[in-house]
C-alpha cells in the first residue's frame, strides 16, 4: 500500500521534502512507516522515536493500522512561544 | 469576529486589542502575556524566526488548552493566538489574555495557558543567525507517554509549572 507522510519542524531536514511516498507491505501500521523512513539513517531515526504522529486533526499511536491513501503528519518536538 | 472564534494560528502580526475587544463586567482581573521575538540565543545573534505549524492541530489543542486552564484556574476568558511566518526581533509570537473575577486566579491561569501552549502544540521555532546558518529549536516529545516506540520523557518533565528556560524566544 501507498501511504503519504508530511514532515513537518526538522523531520524535513531528513527527508529533504515536505511530503515523501512511503510504499508498505499490508498489514501495516503506524509503526511501520516510522521504521520505515528510520532506514534513512541513525539520527533520523532518533528524532522519530520523539515524534509524535497525527492523521488530520487528531493524533494517533503507533499501533494504529494503516490503509492506502493515508496522509500522516509528522511531528517532532515542539517549540512554540 | 469575535475573539472568541479567532483562528489560533495566525499569519498576520498579532493584534492585542481584538483579543480583549470584549469586555466582561464580572472580571475584575484581566492578565495579558506576549512572547515577543529575542535577538539572541545562547550568545548567538539571531537575525529572525521562522515559525511553521500544523495548523489544524494546533488550533484544536489551542482551544482545549484554554478550556481546560480556564477550567482548573475559575477564570472567565482565556484566549492564545500563535504567529507563524517569518517574524523579525521585537515582533509577538504569542499573545494570552486571561479574564477572572480576581487577580490571582488570572496571574495563574496566563502563566498556565502560556506554558501549555509552549510544551504541547505543535509548532516549531526555527532561528536564523547572522552567520547565514540556521537551527530549529530543541522542543518538548508531544507523543502519548504509553505510545510504545515513543520517547516521551521529555514531555513528563514539563507537565508542572516551572520557572527553567528552555529556549522560549522571549
Amino acid at each position: 500500500m501507498e501511504i503519504k507522510v508530511q514532515c513537518y519542524g526538522p523531520t524535513r531536514r531528513y527527508t529533504g521534502a515536505e511530503f515523501v511516498t512511503l510504499t508498505l507491505h499490508e498489514p501495516a501500521t503506524v509503526a511501520d512507516a516510522l521504521a520505515r523512513l528510520g532506514e534513512r539513517g541513525d539520527e533520523f531515526a532518533q528524532l522519530l522515536r520523539q515524534c509524535a504522529v497525527a492523521v488530520g486533526d487528531e493524533l494517533v499511536r503507533r499501533t494504529r493500522p494503516l490503509q492506502t491513501g493515508d496522509e500522516l503528519a509528522l511531528l517532532p518536538p515542539v517549540a512554540g512561544g | 469576529m469575535s475573539p472568541a472564534d479567532f483562528p489560533r494560528i495566525q499569519s498576520a502580526p498579532l493584534s492585542l486589542d481584538a483579543l480583549i475587544a470584549d469586555g466582561r463586567d464580572d472580571c475584575g482581573a484581566l492578565t495579558i502575556f506576549a512572547g515577543t521575538v529575542r535577538n539572541h540565543h545562547d550568545q548567538r545573534p539571531v537575525e529572525y524566526l521562522v515559525y511553521t505549524a500544523h495548523a489544524p492541530l494546533a488550533d484544536k489543542m489551542i482551544r482545549e488548552i484554554e478550556r481546560e486552564v480556564a477550567a482548573r484556574h475559575r477564570a472567565t476568558v482565556c484566549r492564545v493566538v500563535h504567529r507563524i511566518g517569518r517574524l523579525g526581533i521585537g515582533e509577538s509570537a504569542i499573545l494570552a489574555v486571561v479574564r477572572a473575577p480576581h487577580r490571582a486566579e488570572a496571574f495563574a491561569a496566563l502563566r498556565a495557558v502560556v506554558d501549555a501552549v509552549k510544551h504541547r502544540v505543535p509548532i516549531w521555532k526555527e532561528e536564523f543567525y547572522s552567520d547565514g546558518s540556521s537551527a530549529f529549536v530543541t522542543g518538548c516529545c508531544i507523543a502519548e507517554a504509553d505510545d510504545a516506540g515513543a520517547a516521551s520523557a521529555p514531555r513528563h518533565a514539563h507537565e508542572h509549572d516551572h520557572d527553567h528556560d528552555h529556549d522560549h524566544a522571549h
